[in-house]
């Protein structure tokens, strides 16, 4: 027992120990650099392509808005769940998080987005709404009634004989604004994401 | 429950030795444990149903969270059992990348499972240090893929991001400090008398009853059943990978096996970074319609995903059978069973590792 506590208070009486007891420090956290955090602006322009609302998981997380004179993506932290795909899907590198942006430049990987149209002609009632509410649409016919008929074959969808028929499924740009516009669910866009990579000439792996 | 003796004691949900909530409900005569019967439902998430009429780059995410501990191999067995469905290959390059992040995902999970084992026997201090331990491999995680534990390294024909060489170099400096650690703490574990007496012929599960109880992944391995899902991966065969097995069958011996598979890791992954072949690591390729049924090893035992895609790669219907349920069978019907204390009680299920996230998803 003396024995003991003579060497707890010799243990404790030493000038290191007393130092450590009372002017210890952790060292400072920090966020190493290649750590995947909330997505940020790089300073290039926003193309409105939305390509990182489309493959975001986070159901609400990013969105694209007017920030003075063009758009902006904005993400919403509290949905963000950080998995950087927006980066990734982004064709105008406006994102960087971690280091998936010079990662994706260095190796020349990308992940590219194709729609795919989907009708189901027993829903289908060929109102016209799709046809109609279609941007895309839009640009190619500006004559483009609310029937949803049209006499260009450049559209991507018209009114054929009472049936929506598909042209150019390659002109989608995935945007869905004929999905919500249908009141009978009958056309269903698919959003197909592949990932793939091209390496830069001269460069080793 | 039919009441056959009158000490009924509940352990649960909210218990200080388990990480997540289950209720154990132990018949006792005096210490002595004559039945156990296992509660779960405190944690349901209902996942699958939201995996349903999504595409992988949503399902892929919703996967991972199935559970935390082990979310890179969830990740993982989906995006295999996607690229079975569409017929899509992996670069060789990526497919070792993909067994790096896995095992070093397997190594974190395992040492988390020891020090709540540790933690469960109060050697805290072991626990501590293992700890310490799975920090580092959390970070060298963190410097592969860019997070700790939701990864998100794996996509449909490849992987996320390459390693770059210097943080090749570095993972291999941090791999031979992690395996000096290792060797120490499991000479600790392995040698300590108190350890010993807490875990030694503790918790016994025959070989036989491992069998009947269908028990998967490291508590088999301990029981001498070298039943591994990885003998079956391309990838792992390549590597040439044998599975660690034990015969004591106790505790003590399943701790044992996880010490064995973090050394293991430590091995695979060094010959992955020396035979690392060159080249992409993406090769593309478009998720189709099918259904397959695909199993992958996790930390805990075999996971298995059932599913089937339509037309544009969109998830129609989605099983996932996980490794805890036989492993907390198991230890309800054969391993706490007469034990002879209700401290042995918690550090036999804790010895399981029961993953109630992932059970329950």
């Amino acid at each position: 027992m003396g024995y003991s506590l003579i060497w707890y208070l010799k243990e404790f009486a030493r000038t290191a120990w007393i130092k450590k007891f009372l002017f210890a420090k952790t060292a400072p956290l920090t966020t190493p650099s290649y750590f995947r955090g909330f997505p940020e602006p790089t300073g290039r322009i926003c193309q409105h392509a939305l390509f990182c609302m489309m493959a975001c998981p986070a159901p609400g997380a990013i969105e694209v808005v007017h920030a003075g004179n063009g758009w902006m993506p904005r993400i919403h932290k509290g949905h963000c769940i950080r998995c950087g795909l927006c980066v990734e899907a982004c064709p105008h590198g406006v994102l960087k998080s971690g280091r998936i942006l010079e990662t994706m430049e260095r190796e020349g990987s990308s992940l590219l987005f194709s729609f795919r149209i989907a009708i189901d002609p027993d829903l289908c009632t060929g109102c016209g709404n799709c046809a109609t509410a279609c941007p895309v649409n839009k640009q190619i016919d500006a004559q483009l009634g609310a029937g949803g008929h049209s006499s260009s074959e450049e559209v991507i969808m018209r009114v054929l004989d009472g049936d929506v028929q598909v042209l150019h499924e390659e002109k989608c740009t995935g945007c869905k604004t004929c999905e919500t516009s249908c009141p009978t669910r009958a056309i269903q866009i698919a959003r197909i994401l592949e990932g793939t990579q091209q390496p830069p000439e001269g460069s080793g792996p | 429950m039919k009441r056959t003796v009158d000490v009924n004691i509940p352990l649960g949900p909210i218990h200080p030795c388990f990480k997540e909530p289950a209720r154990l409900k132990c018949e006792a005569k005096g210490e002595r444990i004559v039945g156990v019967e296992v509660e779960l439902g405190y944690m349901k998430k209902g996942i699958e149903r939201i995996m349903k009429g999504r595409p992988w780059q949503e399902v892929m995410f919703l996967a991972e969270r199935v559970c935390g501990i082990c979310s890179v191999i969830h990740n993982m067995v989906f995006i295999e059992a996607m690229e079975q469905i569409s017929g899509i290959t992996v670069p060789p390059r990526a497919a070792y990348l993909r067994v790096i992040a896995n095992e070093l995902d397997r190594m974190q999970s395992h040492l988390l499972a020891n020090f709540s084992y540790c933690y469960t026997i109060e050697h805290e201090t072991l626990g501590m240090y293992l700890l310490d331990l799975r920090e580092q491999v959390m970070d060298e995680l963190e410097r592969l893929t860019g997070a700790r534990v939701t990864c998100a390294y794996m996509i449909p024909g490849g992987v996320r991001c390459d390693i770059l060489p210097e943080n090749a170099e570095l993972l291999q400096v941090s791999l031979d400090r992690i395996e000096k650690d290792l060797r120490r703490y499991t000479g600790m574990f392995a040698d300590g008398p108190m350890i010993a007496l807490r875990s030694r012929g503790v918790g016994i599960l025959t070989q036989e009853a491992a069998q009947r109880a269908h028990a998967v992944g490291p508590t088999a391995r301990a029981s001498g059943i070298p039943a591994d899902c990885r003998l079956n991966h391309p990838t792992y065969r390549q590597l040439g990978f044998v599975p660690d097995c034990r015969q004591d069958c106790d505790n003590y011996s399943r701790i044992m096996v996880r010490f064995d598979e973090v050394a293991r890791s430590i091995a695979l992954i060094r010959k992955c970074l020396q035979e690392l072949p060159s080249g992409v690591i993406r090769g593309g390729g478009i998720c189709k319609a099918g259904e397959t049924r695909y199993s992958g090893e996790a930390p805990r035992g075999e996971l298995t995903y059932f599913i089937r895609s339509d037309e544009f790669g969109r998830i129609v219907d989605i099983q996932i059978q996980t490794p805890s349920i036989m492993n907390i069978e198991a230890c309800c019907h054969e391993m706490i069973i007469g034990a002879d204390s209700i401290a042995d009680v918690t550090s036999t299920f804790v010895s399981a590792d029961p993953c109630i996230a992932c059970t329950e998803r």
